[in-house]
């Protein structure tokens, strides 16, 4: 055993102290921490702080400090598993930089829009925001503001900050970064089923005999379940996996039908697979007879792209993107009856035998079939057309809501469910599915929220790449950014985000625990508590919600955000922010302050300090005075409860790790909208999509349409963008922790050994890599992971000195307003 | 058609077997002597060109696959440039050694005229069946072509990592393992490897 | 005279407006909408120096280059040393017993398929220093501190 001086040095000193005690130690014990109470961890549950699989975590602490972690092994998601980055999240709170106190850009003592970064006090800081805020409201109203959050809120804040933004501010201008993410996921699901979220869940990885990756690297953006869909496949050999990308990546290495397409061309691919189910006779016309509608949608709507743009200008149907008008089975038929396999062998580069062996998945009624998506599908400018088209084929052939049997959307972070979807922090939304255009959904809302009827606008707010485009054109004054790094991640930086930050004419706040590259684009900087440095909750992509307790104390005077959203809610008079004829009618809530009528509204405050579990820090209760977190949820819990949603009783959360929703009875439900497992099923239907009135879910008509940019003679190549394994999203936490930053230290462009030869390149020579918007640095890299076919490049985006999004192209899709982060044209020179 | 064939051959042959009558012995000793260098060169020649890469991967199994593969790895690129060519592996130096492997090459142009591995599918199902060819024949020959450039005599070990020169000092200098036993799959991808003994 | 003064504090202004208050700790002293000198390509460290690892339950970091290991449906080049079966000869470290474990905690004759892709835990590390450094204290440095403080 090699004896290093620390060692050495303990040692000596237990030996001393059991001279001096006149015992004598057995030698052996002496590199052994033997005290039982020195060796003792307090252990607690924690869903990690990553991706959206919602693993749960055993966090150790002791002394109060987080000293270990590891997969938590009473957890159906991941059994004791953890991926490299969730054995590391111990170190994620502890990077140096941590910021612990709030930041003003100031000159000569005062708030300077060019300024140095000041430290200043909490009260400083509220003051100088609630002065813009106040200043704002009253020069442009309430749309001039503006909050950009996150699926990384725990459940009660995306609560607190959606109710600050749209009943005390009294505008939807609040966006999650999960329209970068998950909306067309979630306009897929409400058109298909009229609700959000997999019918399914992860115990279909158990039962399913083929898995379809439509876009997704599952390998390394959703590695616990991968570990679960590749146990699957090594142990039961007639289990097949077809993997779907415009690259090879780390899923293709457990391909059975391995298939490299042509961007935008698995729109094609999905409507041929369904020609062939329909042509060999394999529709389950029963259950298409008695459970689903067919629906054409409307076809030439743009790209998102500002409406001067020539492609904006070109789009016929841009204003009505989501249109669409019922059809018949034959119509449908006769729709999709173009689309052969080999014309979509032909058109997308992948053999045609393999494409009619991923068909024949879909088409054996023998086969159980779980689809898996993320971001190949939906950041996509006809990323809501391909989620609709995988259902399509899952309702033709029947496949659906039973084990095995399984369209899935995967999502990207933790709480891109739990928060931005099922709280509904978009512009659109509110809580369990209701939506602000609806005159009775308000209703419903500020009946719950205990505020006069009226206060909730009807106007649906700016989506998040507007947000940016209207802070460039100064239209929207005064922002704050929760838990994101949107100028890393937001698209066409250069043009739209950047500029609209450093508009003087705006007010930029962001909360964070770092000092990401969005920190340094703002005015006000304020420090933030993370993770378990607060209680929380999150949801995951199978619908669960898991809870976790404050465990350690954040650093120096970081809070959490639902402390920064409350605290700041205090600042404003309803007199100040509430129309005069609302007021005049519920004269009550004069004179009362935004933190009184959204917090202190006897709900939210029902619940004392009492209730608060003694073990465990709660710095927001303590604060404030009731238990917080409790009163949130349950009045939040009220919206989905017999409505499809239902959550249980909050402690019910601390006890388990985790319930899927909904929880009826206290039992959860693993499969929606079939009779035996979905208690929402009436009796004798059978299967029943209750998101809509007739319980029919719907195939969709959608054709092909190219994408909003493609390479031509000067910008020769395909971009596409995305994640690493080791790093989480834009790298803020794992570049942080010195094992992942030494893994995957920087950012490189994957290219073809071909493509870099025809350019006088080679692996490891600088480049630029530059589109019509903006340009990077960055190394050639041919080999690794990722093998890109020729006239493809992949570039990742965690990396804070190559930012990627200065290439990208802000198109979106029409209907989700979700960017395309996986297809623009660049070209590529030796830097 | 078939009986005119045998009257031409058996004409050819009555040729070939008459003794000659215009030509002095001398001039047929020299004339074989010197058609037989053309010959031997040109066989020769035909040879070597058959040896470079244009030729290897001129077709498209060669091309697609284990080409591709080799284009990762570090017998394609490395920091002092040296690179190994197909030949270089995979033909025998020694003459006798290099026919035979001809003559078992020739095989898999006949499986590529005949379509036994033309499409990716079916290579990848005769992936095992050709990389076993080529295990067996490094092992029966001490892995002669990797020794062409890789002489043990020659290796620095305090220039290889602990775990390479470990190896390399104790089973590789006995003669127990030969390099093919571990450097299995350095060039191009491995096959299904179940059973093959090392990868239990 | 007036005017070049007055053209020096324009000046002056201009490069104060640009000059950015940079905090962005990871991108290091460069203005956001500039772009530096994308860094060198590091090596993989492959000195087989085992480090110690901060708690029981972390992965250990690949102490060696695993450049061009293939492991996929066909092969695993990790396990052809790392294996039950395959240590003794190779004097690698075995993969952990939990690796024998399936999800229902039952151990199985042969490494679990669920732990088959290595790289999803274990990454070889690059020759680099850490860009921001962690204070992240170990159970080790927690029990010291307590004993110097006695």
């Amino acid at each position: 055993m090699k004896l290093t001086r620390r060692d050495v040095v303990k040692a000596q000193a237990a030996a001393a102290a059991a001279s001096v005690a006149g015992i004598s130690l057995p030698t052996q014990a002496t590199n052994l921490i033997a005290s039982s109470e020195d060796n003792r961890i307090q252990w607690d549950k924690a869903p990690c702080r990553f991706c959206g699989t919602g693993c749960s975590v055993s966090v150790g602490t002791k002394k109060g400090k987080v000293v270990a972690t590891h997969g938590d092994q009473l957890a159906p998601v991941n059994r004791g598993l953890n991926c490299i980055k969730g054995y590391f999240l111990a170190k994620i709170l502890y990077g140096r930089d941590r910021l612990t106190q709030p930041m003003l850009r100031k000159r000569n003592g005062k708030y300077d829009k060019n300024g140095e970064f000041t430290p200043v006090s909490w009260d400083e800081a509220f003051d100088i925001m609630a002065e813009k805020w106040k200043a704002t409201l009253k020069a442009k109203g309430p749309d001039a503001l503006g909050m950009f959050g996150s699926g990384q809120w725990t459940v009660w804040e995306g609560y607190a900050a959606s109710k600050l933004m749209k009943a005390g501010f009294r505008t939807n201008n609040i966006e999650p970064n999960a329209r970068h993410c998950m909306a067309s996921a979630v306009a897929g699901f409400i058109r298909t089923f009229g609700i959000d979220e997999p019918m399914g869940c992860y115990d279909d990885l158990e039962h399913a005999d083929a898995f379809v990756l439509w876009g997704s690297n599952m390998a390394e953006m959703h590695p616990i379940l991968w570990t679960r869909l590749t146990d699957r496949r090594l142990s039961y050999p007639h289990v097949k996996v077809a993997v779907l990308s415009t690259f090879e990546h780390r899923s293709f290495d457990l391909a059975d039908i391995p298939m490299v397409f042509k961007p935008q061309t698995d729109l094609i691919i999905a409507n041929a697979i369904a020609n062939y189910i329909i042509q060999n006779n394999k529709v389950n016309t029963d259950f298409v007879r008695q459970h689903v509608n067919f629906r054409k949608g409307m076809t030439d709507i743009g790209y998102g792209l500002r409406p001067e743009h020539p492609l904006e200008q070109k789009a016929k149907n841009a204003a009505k993107a989501g249109a669409s008008e019922g059809i018949d089975f034959d119509t449908y038929a006769a729709y999709v009856a173009d689309y052969t396999l080999e014309y979509a062998a032909q058109e997308s580069g992948v053999p045609l035998n393999r494409l009619q062996e991923l068909a024949e998945l879909y088409a054996d009624p023998n086969r159980k079939v779980m689809s898996l998506w993320t971001m190949g599908v939906n950041q996509h400018t006809r990323g809501v057309w391909m989620n609709n088209l995988i259902y399509n084929l899952h309702l033709l052939t029947g496949k659906i809501s039973e084990p095995g049997n399984s369209p899935f959307s995967l999502t990207g972070q933790p709480s891109a469910c739990g928060t931005a979807r099922e709280v509904g922090t978009f512009a659109h939304r509110l809580p369990a599915d209701l939506v602000v255009a609806n005159e009775k959904h308000r209703r419903f809302a500020e009946d719950i929220w205990r505020i006069p009827e009226g206060i909730i606008p009807g106007k649906v707010g700016a989506h998040a790449v507007l947000h940016n485009r209207l802070l460039k054109d100064g239209d929207m004054n005064c922002y704050w950014v929760q838990v994101n790094n949107n100028m890393q991640a937001a698209p066409n930086m250069n043009e739209e985000t950047y500029p609209g930050y450093r508009n003087p004419d705006n007010f930029i706040v962001v909360s964070d625990a770092y000092p990401t590259v969005t920190c340094e684009a703002a005015d006000l900087i304020l420090p933030t508590a993370m993770w378990v440095e607060k209680e929380g909750a999150y949801g995951n992509a199978e619908r669960r919600t898991q809870f976790w307790y404050q465990l350690t104390q954040a650093p120096g005077e970081a809070k959490s955000d639902l402390w920064q959203l409350m605290e700041f809610s205090k600042r404003f008079l309803t007199d100040e922010v509430w129309p005069q004829d609302i007021l005049d009618a519920n004269p009550d809530y004069r004179g009362r302050t935004l933190f009184d009528v959204l917090y202190r509204n006897g709900n939210v405050d029902r619940f004392g300090m009492d209730e608060v579990n003694k073990d465990y820090g709660n710095h927001e209760s303590e604060d404030f005075g009731f238990y917080v977190q409790k009163g949130l949820f349950e009045e939040y819990a009220q919206f989905g409860r017999d409505h499809g949603h239902d959550l249980a009783p909050f402690e019910r959360y601390h006890e388990t790790r985790g319930l899927r929703w909904p929880v009826v009875n206290g039992k959860e439900t693993q499969w929606r909208y079939r009779e035996g497992y979905d208690p929402y099923v009436e009796p004798g239907r059978g299967v029943q999509f209750y998101g809509k009135p007739d319980g029919r879910a719907i195939i969709f008509a959608l054709p092909y349409e190219p994408p909003a940019e493609s390479p031509d003679d000067e910008y020769d190549l395909w971009l596409s963008t995305g994640r690493v394994l080791e790093h989480w999203h834009s790298g803020s936490m794992t570049q942080r922790v010195p094992e992942l930053y030494k893994a995957v230290p920087d950012a490189l462009c994957y290219m073809h050994p071909e493509d870099a030869r025809e350019r006088g390149l080679r692996r490891g020579d600088e480049i630029k890599v530059t589109s019509r918007r903006g340009e990077i640095r960055t190394r050639v890299e041919t080999r690794g992971r990722n093998k890109p076919p020729k006239g493809l490049v992949f570039v990742p985006w965690f990396d804070a000195s190559q930012l990627i999004n200065k290439c990208t192209l802000d198109a979106i899709d029409p209907i989700s307003k979700q960017t395309d982060f996986k297809k623009c044209a660049v070209k590529i020179a030796k830097a | 058609m078939w009986s005119r064939m045998k009257q031409g051959l058996a004409r050819a042959w009555n040729v070939l077997a008459k003794p000659s009558v215009h030509y002095s012995l001398g001039f047929l000793t020299l004339g074989g002597f010197v058609a037989g260098i053309i010959f031997w060169g040109g066989f020769n020649t035909a040879l070597e060109a058959a040896n470079t890469e244009e030729f290897c991967i001129s077709c498209h199994e060669m091309r697609e696959n284990v080409y591709v593969e080799l284009q990762e790895t570090i017998h394609w690129s490395n920091r002092s440039g040296v690179r190994a060519t197909c030949s270089d592996c995979h033909v025998p130096h020694d003459w006798t050694y290099k026919i035979a492997r001809k003559m078992q090459a020739s095989k898999e142009v006949w499986g590529k005229i005949f379509g036994t591995i033309n499409t990716p599918e079916k290579f990848e199902a005769k992936r095992r069946t050709l990389a076993e060819h080529e295990w067996a024949r490094l092992k029966k020959n001490d892995s002669l072509e990797c020794r062409n450039c890789h002489q043990f005599e020659s290796m620095d070990f305090t220039a290889q990592s602990q775990r390479a020169a470990e190896q390399h000092s104790t089973a590789l200098a006995s003669g127990e393992k030969t390099c093919i036993d571990c450097h299995k799959g350095i060039a191009h991808h491995l096959p299904d490897m179940t059973g093959v003994p090392g990868w239990e | 005279m007036k005017k070049l003064l007055a053209l020096f504090s324009l000046l002056a202004v201009f490069t104060l407006a640009a000059a950015e208050p940079q905090v962005a700790n990871l991108r290091g002293p460069l203005d956001l909408t500039e772009e530096e000198e994308a860094p060198r390509m590091a090596r993989e460290v492959n000195d087989d120096i085992r480090t110690d690892r901060d708690y029981p339950m972390a992965a250990p970091t690949i102490p060696h280059k695993i450049d061009g290991y293939q492991i996929d449906l066909k092969a695993n080049k990790c396990l052809s040393c790392h294996n039950r079966q395959r240590v003794e000869e190779s004097q690698a470290v075995m993969v952990s017993v939990t690796h024998f474990m399936n999800r229902d905690g039952n151990f199985l004759a042969d490494v679990s398929p669920n732990r088959y892709f290595c790289t999803q835990c274990h990454a070889s590390q690059l020759d680099v220093d850490p860009l921001i450094d962690n204070d992240f204290v170990s159970m080790d440095e927690l029990f010291d501190r307590a004993a110097e403080s006695h």
